[in-house]
């Protein structure tokens, strides 16, 4: 089967669907794009530094492009560089898998008060996304407001001593930053008990590792739920590690309800079963899922699509990963959706010989292919420090130099 | 001689290597590849050599695509007393106390059920610096020749 295939986002819901598609049809041209310089989107800026062997899924995304013939078009966004109309005339099916990258905000009073930041704002921050914000002081008591695995990854970077970050590919920067954080005490709150918390048992196991902190759990809970009982018997192994001074505390049936402070988050107002409860803070760190990012018309595609349940947008236009299901689900979820809607695209394509394809982005400035990537891969694997696995370059700047750099250094 | 390679994944890192391994002895040997949860118990064939590919998840537990499979073991519980298999698993060091269960979850499912192991389990780390295949072809060629001696033919 013949045809042209753009994909919105290299991110593992598009990689993934990549290698799907061009499994069941080799002869497809299928193009993933990317408004970074760079490839595997939340695999490189979300899985977190000192998981790399989650990252390993990587390896996999390489042979889409080095075997199967997918194309690469990096530092080039969809919604500003070329219109999704442009996009959708030139292609026989397009593909949003754009993810969902906007913190979705607490929506209490006081949510927006300095202080206050989103897990997908610090995550950037930490992990050297080109378009991050500088990280923030959190000062010596913060917060955590949320109770999936972003939250424990969080708690679990603020709390690691420096030589527990060996091996991953935390840059020199963050390093510093976490280093002289002076946190002393990191509350993590959940609104529902804990037995009924999102994150995943193993995530709580690794914190037992922990070798500079204090692990405090208020109200463990009790069930007969398998599923529940993973939770309980995790969460109440880690209560009483105590090696070392930094207070971890786990707090759970706390809704919040108002972030208040003399220009600056210094308490949170939480409901409880049975009133109210204040607990102080120097920072709010909020975990509590994603959103679209403004660019592509989101909200509006998926609320008029015929089918999005199975991907369907409009005729010749579909959704995958987070940006079809929602900020929930772990790139196991993202490979099997991708498969499915993989057999939903061939199903609906017919080609047409006259759309012109990659050709669309032609005019466009600085696009990075996949050499350019690799360029700027094996520049950060050689870039690497002792107890570093890599050494990431920070700003598009940087990353445009590398990958159009000419001589192929492998 | 007749191999079929199994697999059990759930990122699709074991259906990778189980590709790269089929590539890899394809040139000697007639190969088929499946993964786990399409093969049913009553599919095992003795005049055939299993290579099981196999990877481990959440704590300690089979990967998704070979839970299927293992659920049929227990449901059909077959006579697998003339079949011969090999295993390779895929794991994260990470996971200390967990450390490559699926596969050895697998084996120990496929022991019960007579099935006869042939060499060594052996584990690849993805928080170790080696790539799976480095470990994984070595592995494959060791087994296949162990094998042929076991049964009396040429590789
Ligand atoms: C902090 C964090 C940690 C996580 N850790 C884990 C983990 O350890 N294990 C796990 O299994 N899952 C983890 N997850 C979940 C996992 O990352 C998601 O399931 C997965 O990344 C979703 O894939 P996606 O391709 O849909 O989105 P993304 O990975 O977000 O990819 C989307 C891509 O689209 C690009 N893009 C966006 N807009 C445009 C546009 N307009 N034009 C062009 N390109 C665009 C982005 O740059 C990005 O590369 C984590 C998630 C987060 C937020
Ligand atoms: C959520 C999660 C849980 C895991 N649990 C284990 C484990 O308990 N033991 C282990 O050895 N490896 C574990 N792993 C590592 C995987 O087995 C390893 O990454 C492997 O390469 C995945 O192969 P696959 O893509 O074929 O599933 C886990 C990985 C993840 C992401």
């Amino acid at each position: 089967m013949s045809g042209k295939i753009a994909i919105v986002g290299a991110g593992p819901s598009g990689c993934y669907l990549a290698q799907a598609l061009l499994k069941k049809a080799p002869d497809l041209q299928v193009d993933l794009i990317d408004q970074l310089p760079v490839p595997y989107g939340l695999v490189r800026y979300g899985v977190a530094a000192d998981h790399q062997g989650t990252k390993g899924v990587a390896r996999q995304f390489a042979r889409v492009f080095e075997r199967q013939g997918a194309r690469f078009f990096g530092n080039v966004s969809i919604g500003r560089d070329v219109t999704l109309e442009d996009l959708r005339a030139a292609y026989d099916a397009v593909v949003l898998a754009a993810g969902l990258s906007s913190d979705r905000k607490l929506g209490v009073p006081g949510d927006d008060l300095p202080g206050v930041f989103g897990a997908g704002r610090l995550t950037r921050a930490l992990f050297e996304h080109p378009e991050a914000e500088d990280l923030p002081d959190l000062g010596a008591h913060p917060v955590i407001v949320g109770n999936g695995n972003v939250a424990i990854d969080l708690l679990r970077l603020l709390a690691k001593a420096p030589e527990e970050l060996d091996g991953s590919d935390l840059g020199e920067g963050p390093s510093r930053w976490l280093a002289q954080s002076g946190i002393e005490t990191i509350t993590i709150t959940g609104r529902s008990p804990a037995v009924r918390a999102k994150f995943d048992a193993v995530m709580v196991k690794e914190l037992a590792k922990l070798s500079d902190v204090r692990i405090e759990v208020v109200d463990a809970g009790e069930s007969d739920e398998p599923a529940e009982v993973k939770t309980v018997e995790a969460l109440s192994a880690i209560h009483g590690h105590w090696t070392g001074a930094r207070l971890i505390t786990f707090r759970f049936g706390l809704t919040p309800k108002a972030i208040e402070g003399e220009g600056r988050a210094q308490t949170v107002r939480f409901d409880t079963e049975t009133g109210e409860e204040l607990i102080p803070c120097t920072s709010v760190l909020t975990a509590i899922g994603f959103e679209a990012a403004p660019g592509l018309p989101r909200d509006a595609l998926i609320s008029g699509a015929t089918d999005a349940e199975a991907g369907r947008l409009a005729p010749g236009l579909f959704a995958a990963g987070w940006f079809r299901r929602g900020p929930r689900g772990t790139i196991p979820e993202n490979r099997a959706d991708a498969q499915a809607l993989a057999a939903v695209i061939l199903d609906d394509l017919s080609a047409d010989p006259a759309r012109v394809g990659g050709a669309v982005f032609d005019g466009l400035d600085q696009v990075v292919d996949y050499s350019g990537w690799c360029r700027i891969d094996a520049a950060e694997t050689e870039a690497a420090p002792e107890g570093r696995c890599r050494s990431k370059l920070a700003t598009r700047e940087t990353m445009l130099g590398v990958a159009g750099a000419r001589e192929t250094t492998k | 001689m007749k191999i079929t390679i199994l697999y059990g994944t759930e990122t699709g890192n074991a259906e990778m290597l189980a590709e790269d391994i089929q590539s890899e002895i394809e040139a000697d040997h007639e190969v088929d590849l499946s993964n786990l949860e399409d093969f049913a118990p009553g599919d095992f064939d003795p005049e055939c050599f299993y290579l099981l590919v196999c990877s481990t998840y959440g704590d300690g537990d089979l990967p998704a695509s070979a839970q299927p499979f293992a659920d049929a073991m227990e449901a059909d519980k077959p006579d697998l007393s003339a079949i011969h298999f090999a295993i390779f698993g895929l794991g994260d060091s990470e996971y200390d106390e967990t450390f490559n269960h699926g596969p050895k979850k697998l084996a120990e499912l496929m022991i019960a059920h007579g099935a006869q192991q042939v060499g060594e389990r052996v584990a690849h780390d993805a928080s170790g610096s080696d790539m799976a295949e480095d470990l994984a072809f070595p592995w494959a060629e060791a087994v296949i020749a162990d094998v042929s001696e076991k049964l009396g033919e040429a590789a």
